[in-house]
């Protein structure tokens, strides 16, 4: 990006604190370089915070188990941080990618924020690092484009992605519980919303909701693959090409999981699943490098081409 | 034939006396009192842990390395007065204060795994294999609280735990493996090792071997310096002296 | 009397000296006072401690009776074992190794990877330390490691530079192994993922140093040695090479004529252990602990000149024995780090020397020894030192001019290590002069070898400090570290050769042979019986304490 981009988004573009997580600097870094792109077409400058550590992982829920969100609780400070050293001007609000990531932090800031108390305690633990305040708000990247308006993205769009037939799967992590949640948690439109505004063909599925298996890929590969073929099967068969998530871990099972999918069923027809962000990359027509297909398991690229959307 | 002493010479070993044995009261003029492991000393004010030790009658044979910040050998908890905090410094380089009660670690129980850097992968999941411990960071920055070269060793457990090789190098670079870090972490990660396997594979995959080195290496392997070092090692002692104050001196930088 | 008020970690008058550094400092800033010629040299030599007289005296026994050494080292030479021969049981081996290799350093540890490599197995060769491994000098090696490979540079300048350092007293053929081998050895350490400086384009960061014409310093901000040998002590133990700590050889055994093991004690419990072994290499370091001429010492806790010690009494040939180096920037002030190393590094940065006047009074980069002498000069001979409160002597070392000459936050990023030194005392050396004076730093001379290492007794090497010949009369910076790394690489692959190509060893006797002989020179030379040596650690208990100290156990 050039010097005088840069100063542009200091004058007038959005320069927001966000926050990436381990998994989009190691198995999801397709996802990260395809939203700073896509971000930065918009006008908005995800500024990593210079210093973060993981999120927590998982929410805890015991009520006696404060030290598990103190990792969550460390990264906000960062924000405050950020904001007196002039990265970030005035901007309270850290955006994350990856829906556990947004999860964690977003609970463990309203657990904090309801109880002062906790944050006495947490603080009190902290002592090397400046008092949490309480001010911070983790917000995830859909709900930023949201507010931006989708008239914006599709005004971004310089080559839409008309016949591509896209599914959005939401997952749990941005969805439940409820107060944690960036949309309607049983009817969810933001990420249709978004594909439209790209141009694809948005196909709504009811599996657009349904666990993906979460961490028991781990342990249990073939109840994940199972749920896998059925959501996946689901939009296949509701004329679907591909898949759009905005979590890695779904991304994982979805997309990983369909090597054990297509040694159960051998009619299995593989599926390319996308981040949200490379196919709003893609869209925008930003240096396609960032797009690292490199980093997804079923190869997108023949269904691109199909559709006439790749460069080469 | 006794020579005649050097009266520089005896002067500069006398002012340097403290440094180079046992302290002499009589030198002392201020006092404090100090508690190792549950005793009371009195000991002169201005020393390091390890000199008030050592003049309350300690010989170490643990607990003890370079007396320079470098090895360290001598970690050592305290609390001082009236303080609940449990702080954490290497004798040689903390000042004993009057009131604080003090122990030394000599030593972290700790297993370092074996490994051939060339046969894995520049990777996160190297760290994790050798390390699994690592995942289970809760972010408390404990470590750092203890670290006595005031390294941020969260930090860097974070950057071991995302394979960010430069970030964990770097941060890690000035440890000097005490211990402390491992010995108060409640997950009971081994920081140092960690650091080190990551240092490593950050020197090996991250920097590599520099191509002038390759090369210079290369042309002394096949004597292309032989000839001239056949030559000044048969340089009479006045030619050698010739040469030597006559050679070039390349500027600073 | 009044309390003294400090500002900025220095008392009141030591700051109203200070002001007139800062005076002169940016005049000072072009400016690079001559180095002198080598008539200058020798002048201010004769006050350097090795000259001045008083410090030393002739070796009564042994291979170099006849030959001067300081008064310390002599006592130490002339010393009774610690165990009567008698009261030693030699018929139960404890351990049977190939290689031993007595101390865990940067000469030791590099030995013992050179010998696995030439393909002794890791259980085949033993490692023994007096304290932990890693215990040592090496470690606290600040400045860098020399090696000639840039364009500009070559070996023999190397050499030259190596031989003039030394007053030409160096032995040539072990400096030609130095140089020669001193890129390899570099190379060798970047492939087991040592990390060394580095500029923007991946090559080697290099700096001058005293007494060297070209940019051939490597360093690792100012822990070189430090990183060098934990990357050594990480393969050594992933290797799972055995070793031992807290385990001081106090004895060599011999067949008369070989070195064939060794007498270890273990020095929490008081046990003692026999090693036979094949081949045997001293690695035990230099002798700062022994504060010769009253000086502190930059050296580690263990420095005591144990190895030599042991050698000597097998018959191993010393040289360059009576040359000691003292370093020119030891830390004089505060009282808490008295001696501490303040590397060479910095005035190859250009931090320039600076006396009471705020005159730059000698060029930066002289030979330690020569730049040393010029101290002691400025401070007792001119008169123009600065007076600490304890009634030491030093002049000033002007660190604030690094940064002002490379830009602001450099000495924070290249010399983390002494920043965090002075902080513990509230003085910020990036802002404010420190003060600095000689101080015991290197053991130049030692156990006299071949270019492998190998010593003129038979199953005897030597590596690092301990040997003698490769410095001559005076050690550059940046060739210690590579003196271990080369003569370490060069003994552990000789050790490893010779015992693969060795007979009937293994049938080799464990006898104190030597040792009656060695004792019976010292009773005919009327040495008497009241020195016992190796002393293995210095002693720094109180004297009130040492006073009323009963002896029960």
């Amino acid at each position: 990006m050039s010097d005088a981009k840069d100063f542009a988004f200091t004058l007038t573009g959005l320069r927001i604190p966000y926050f990436p997580g381990c998994t989009l600097k190691t198995t999801a870094q397709n996802f990260e370089s395809s939203a700073v792109a896509a971000a930065r077409a918009l006008g908005i400058e995800l500024v990593e915070l210079p210093r973060w550590n993981c999120c927590g992982t998982v929410f805890s829920l015991a009520a006696d188990d404060l030290i598990h969100h103190v990792a969550s609780i460390r990264n906000l400070i960062r924000v405050q941080e950020m904001n007196r050293q002039g990265l970030v001007d005035g901007e309270n609000r850290m955006v994350t990618l990856c829906s556990m990531c947004y999860n964690t932090m977003k609970r463990a800031n309203l657990r904090v924020r309801q109880n002062a108390e906790d944050i006495k305690k947490i603080n009190d633990l902290m002592y090397r690092e400046e008092d949490y305040q309480g001010n911070v708000r983790v917000i995830h990247f859909l709900e930023l484009l949201r507010e931006i308006g989708m008239g914006k993205v599709k005004r971004a769009v310089k080559k839409d992605l008309a016949g591509l037939k896209v599914a959005p799967y939401y997952g749990c992590m941005i969805l439940r519980p409820k107060e944690a949640s960036i949309d309607d948690p049983e009817a969810p439109t933001v990420l249709g919303e978004v594909l439209r505004a790209l141009g694809t063909d948005v196909v709504v599925t009811p599996y657009n909701k349904v666990c993906c298996g979460s961490y028991q890929t781990v342990h249990d590969k073939d109840a994940v693959a199972g749920l896998a073929y059925d959501i996946l099967g689901h939009a296949r068969k509701s004329g679907a090409e591909a898949i759009a998530t905005t979590c890695p871990l779904c991304a994982f099972n979805l997309d990983n999981r369909q090597k054990e999918v297509a040694e159960k069923h051998p009619d299995f027809e593989h599926m390319p699943v996308f981040y949200i962000t490379q196919l709003m990359a893609l869209a925008f027509g930003v240096d396609q490098g960032v797009l690292r297909f490199d980093q997804n398991y079923v190869d997108p690229v023949p269904l691109l081409k199909k559709h006439s959307l790749l460069d080469k | 034939m006794e020579e005649i002493k050097n009266p520089v010479m005896d002067i500069i070993a006398e002012a340097n006396r403290s440094a180079t044995s046992g302290i002499d009261a009589k030198d002392i003029k201020d006092w404090i009192t100090i508690s190792i492991m549950g005793r009371a000393y009195k000991v002169p004010a201005d020393l390091t842990i390890l000199a008030a030790m050592e003049y309350a009658g300690y010989k170490f044979v643990r607990g003890v390395g370079c007396r320079q910040g470098f090895c360290g050998a001598c970690a050592t908890v305290f609390r001082k007065k009236g303080e609940y905090k449990l702080q954490t410094g290497m004798a040689c380089g903390t000042r004993a204060e009057d009131g604080m009660h003090l122990a030394q670690i000599p030593f972290t129980p700790a297993e370092k795994a074996s490994y051939d850097l060339t046969k894995e992968p520049y990777s996160a999941s190297v760290l994790i294999k050798y390390y699994p411990e690592v995942a289970r960071c809760v972010s408390c920055n404990t470590c750092t609280k203890a670290c006595p070269q005031d390294l941020e060793v969260m930090d860097y457990v974070q950057a071991a735990l995302r394979g960010d090789f430069e970030l964990l190098a770097t941060d890690s670079f000035d440890c000097i493996q005490c211990g402390l870090c491992a010995l108060r972490c409640p997950s009971e990660i081994v920081q140092y090792h960690v650091a080190q396997l990551g240092r490593r594979l950050y020197g090996y995959y991250g920097l590599g071997v520099p191509e002038h080195l390759k090369k210079r290496v290369e042309e002394i392997e096949k004597g292309r310096y032989a000839k001239a070092l056949d030559t000044v090692i048969a340089f009479s002692n006045d030619e050698l002296r010739k040469q030597y104050v006559g050679r070039d001196i390349e500027p600073e930088q | 009397m009044a309390e003294i008020k400090y500002i900025g970690g220095y008392p009141e008058y030591m700051r109203k000296i200070i002001e007139k550094v800062e005076k002169t400092r940016e005049k000072r800033l072009g400016y690079t006072p001559a180095a002198m010629s080598m008539k200058e040299r020798d002048e201010v030599l004769k006050i350097h401690p090795d000259f001045a007289p008083g410090g030393k005296r002739e070796i009564l026994v042994g291979p170099n009776k006849g030959e001067r050494g300081s008064n310390e080292v002599v006592d130490l030479l002339e010393a009774y074992p610690l165990v009567d021969a008698g009261d030693i049981d030699l018929s139960r081996v404890d351990y049977e190794t190939k290689i031993l290799i007595i101390g865990g350093g940067l000469a030791g540890t590099s030995a013992a990877l050179w010998a696995n490599d030439k393909g002794i197995k890791p259980q085949d060769i033993l490692l023994t330390n007096k304290l932990r491994h890693g215990d040592a000098n090496s470690i606290m090696a600040e400045g860098g490691t020399q090696a000639a490979d840039r364009e500009v540079d070559s070996p023999d300048l190397h050499f030259l530079d190596t031989i003039g350092g030394g007053h030409f007293a160096n032995k040539p053929d072990v400096v030609r192994a130095l140089v020669e081998d001193a890129p390899l050895v570099i190379k060798w350490l970047c492939e087991l993922g040592a990390i060394f400086d580095r500029e923007a384009n991946g090559d080697l960061v290099e700096k001058l140093a005293g007494g060297i014409s070209r940019r051939r310093m490597h360093s690792c901000r100012d822990y070189t040695g430090l990183e060098e040998f934990r990357v050594l002590r990480d393969e050594f133990r992933s290797r799972e090479i055995s070793y031992l700590e807290h385990y001081p050889v106090i004895e060599l055994l011999t067949d008369a004529k070989r070195v064939t093991g060794a007498l270890l004690w273990n020095l929490e419990t008081g046990e003692y252990k026999i090693v036979k072994a094949q081949a045997t290499i001293i690695a035990t370091g230099g002798y700062g602990r022994l504060h010769i001429r009253g000086f502190p010492t930059t050296n580690h806790y263990g420095a005591t000149f144990d190895g030599v010690v042991l050698a000597y009494r097998v018959g191993a040939r010393l040289r360059d024995i009576d040359a000691v180096q003292y370093h020119p920037t030891g830390a004089a002030y505060p009282l808490q780090i008295v001696g501490h190393l303040l590397t060479e590094k910095l005035r190859g940065s250009g931090a320039q020397p600076v006396n009471c006047d705020g005159e730059a009074f000698v060029y930066a980069l002289e030979p330690r020894d020569v730049e040393a002498a010029s101290f002691i000069r400025e401070c007792y001979v001119r008169d123009k030192g600065i007076v600490t409160p304890t009634g030491l002597r030093g002049v000033w070392l002007d660190t604030p001019l690094i940064d002002l000459k490379n830009g602001r936050g450099f000495i924070e990023k290249e010399f983390p290590g002494m920043m965090r030194m002075y902080t513990r005392y509230e003085i910020d050396m990036s802002k404010d002069p420190v003060l600095v004076f000689p101080t015991l730093h290197y053991q130049n001379g030692g156990i006299e070898t071949d270019p492998w290492g190998k010593t003129n007794i038979e199953g005897l090497w030597v590596a690092g400090e301990v040997s003698g010949g490769v410095h001559g009369k005076n050690r550059l910076m940046g060739n210690s570290t590579l003196d271990c790394l080369v003569f370490g690489r060069r003994s552990g692959i000789d050790t490893a050769e010779y015992v693969k190509s060795g007979n009937k060893k293994n049938s080799a006797k464990l006898t104190f042979d030597h040792l009656k002989i060695y004792v019976q020179s010292l009773k005919e030379a009327g040495v008497k019986p009241t020195r016992r040596a190796p002393i293995l650690l210095p002693d720094y208990r109180g004297k009130a304490a040492l006073a009323r100290m009963i002896d029960v156990f």
